[in-house]
């Protein structure tokens, strides 16, 4: 089938797996941001339980495949009487990988902040929970804009693991699935997703470098 | 002799008793005991490795001690925690590299403290900076980010940042060091007017000219000692040990 004949029959669908990806993808960011953040702020707190927890969290979760979490999620949590929707397994697989990756940008971030601001923040007074929130926090997340777009852009690479589970609208990975089993696609269907990954990938770019050009502290 | 006499009524703002710290092997602080009170300027000058800054760092607990007793208006200096946090607040610090938040306009570096620590409302610590900053001379600056500022222009602000707090006494950690010749001036002269009205100043500094203008009593120290405790006319015309005669010498030839 070519590009033309797959659009006309499946075009509909097409459209909805690529809100759906980008519904994923956003939903998942938000996640890893969110908790991101959280786990970083253990990572630097004074108390050692906590950093030593932030640490095994990122060890735990930068080191496992995508797939193979929301397997787990979907076929070995029930056994934990925890079921869930495909799609909010998904969701948290997709948003809890990232969020060890986020956390450790947001480290490489806090490092560029010289000691003596931290310093500056204690002499006059500030708390840690002050000081994280509007000092360190911050400027992390200014120095980690770069990084934090590509973590975007994987981010929404990684929600193809959906394919892996029968969701309902597909999205743009699973689709090629449903399409290459309902009619003979071929790669055409692959290049299509593809396209439509490459083009949103683009886009997230773009936005990221405008962003940092905008946020980013200039010493 | 009259401002002397006067201040032997104070109260002592910062108090150090038999304090002690190493780093390691190093005895960084040996044994050192200090009172400021209320009002007095107390320069520390000494050779570099001497632990002066060290000394200036553990007045607001920046630094670890091994033992001994701070006392900030006769309270002790708590170890950690919100208490801690507190009374850093009433004394305020000034760095050798400025140390302004790179992300805050100049203006809320300023009212940051005030509003977050001090919980004073926004529009009146806004109102107060801009005085602040107008006292030294950087107001017309105040929307923009410290990297825009020239040295001495970032190190005024931290000081209007420190007189933010309304500190009992204020901290100066070497702040002319790292600041191109042409700017020193107007950084001592913002800290000469606070020292006439009354600030209560500890500082760490080489501009000795300066120290023997504003300061009411020297301190130097050597290898984590206090070794001479003075006037700055009587220590820097008659130093009583060979260890700051030595010292004075080696700086004069510059």
């Amino acid at each position: 089938m070519g590009v033309e004949e797959l659009l006309s029959q499946f075009g509909g669908k097409y459209a909805q797996a690529f809100r759906m990806t980008w519904r994923l993808t956003i939903l998942a960011f938000s996640i890893a941001l969110v908790l991101g953040v959280a786990v970083t702020v253990l990572r630097v707190s004074p108390i050692k339980p906590l950093r030593l927890f932030g640490d095994i969290y990122v060890q735990i979760f930068r080191n496992i495949p995508g797939a193979s979490l929301l397997i787990i999620l979907v076929y070995a949590f029930p056994y934990l009487n925890l079921v869930w929707s495909y799609f909010t397994c998904v969701l948290i697989a997709a948003g809890l990988i990232p969020s060890a990756f986020c956390s450790e940008y947001l480290m490489s971030g806090i490092n560029t902040i010289p000691i003596g601001q931290i310093e500056a923040a204690r002499s006059i007074g500030m708390t840690f929970t002050q000081m994280i929130t509007k000092v360190v926090i911050p400027q992390a997340l200014r120095a980690s804009v770069l990084p934090l777009t590509n973590l975007l852009v994987s981010t929404m690479l990684t929600t193809a693991i959906a394919s892996q589970v029968p969701l309902n609208p597909q999205e743009l990975t699973g689709l090629v699935a449903y399409i290459n089993t309902h009619a003979v696609g071929g790669v055409t269907a692959f290049f299509i997703s593809a396209a439509l990954y490459c083009a949103s990938a683009v886009v997230i770019g773009r936005i990221g470098s405008l962003i940092d050009r905008k946020v980013r502290i200039r010493r | 002799m009259e401002k002397k006499n006067k201040m032997q009524d104070q109260l002592p703002v910062i108090e150090l008793k038999h304090v002690d710290k190493h780093y390691g092997q190093l005895h960084v602080l040996k044994d050192i005991n200090l009172t400021v009170r209320r009002g007095e300027v107390v320069v520390i000058i000494g050779p570099s490795g001497s632990g002066k800054s060290t000394l200036c760092r553990t007045i607001n607990r920046l630094e670890t001690i091994d033992s001994g007793e701070i006392l900030i208006t006769g309270e002790p200096l708590p170890k950690e925690g919100k208490d801690l946090a507190r009374l850093r607040a009433r004394v305020g610090m000034v760095f050798q590299s400025f140390n302004l938040f790179a992300h805050k306009t100049i203006l809320d570096n300023v009212t940051l403290g005030p509003t977050d620590v001090l919980r004073v409302p926004k529009a009146k610590a806004r109102e107060e900076a801009m005085q602040l900053l107008k006292r030294v001379g950087v107001d017309s600056q105040a929307a923009k980010l410290p990297a825009k500022l020239s040295g001495g222009q970032q190190q005024r602000v931290a000081i209007a940042r420190s007189l933010a707090m309304h500190p009992e006494a204020i901290l100066f950690d070497e702040p002319t060091s790292a600041l191109d010749p042409e700017m020193i001036g107007e950084v001592l002269e913002v800290m000469t007017e606070l020292a006439q009205e009354g600030m209560t100043m500890v500082m760490v500094t080489h501009e000795m000219n300066f120290a023997r203008r504003v300061a009411d009593r020297v301190i130097f120290m050597d290898a984590g000692s206090i070794i001479e405790e003075n006037s700055p006319d009587e220590f820097f015309d008659h130093p009583a040990t060979q260890r700051a005669k030595d010292f004075l010498n080696s700086i004069k030839d510059h």
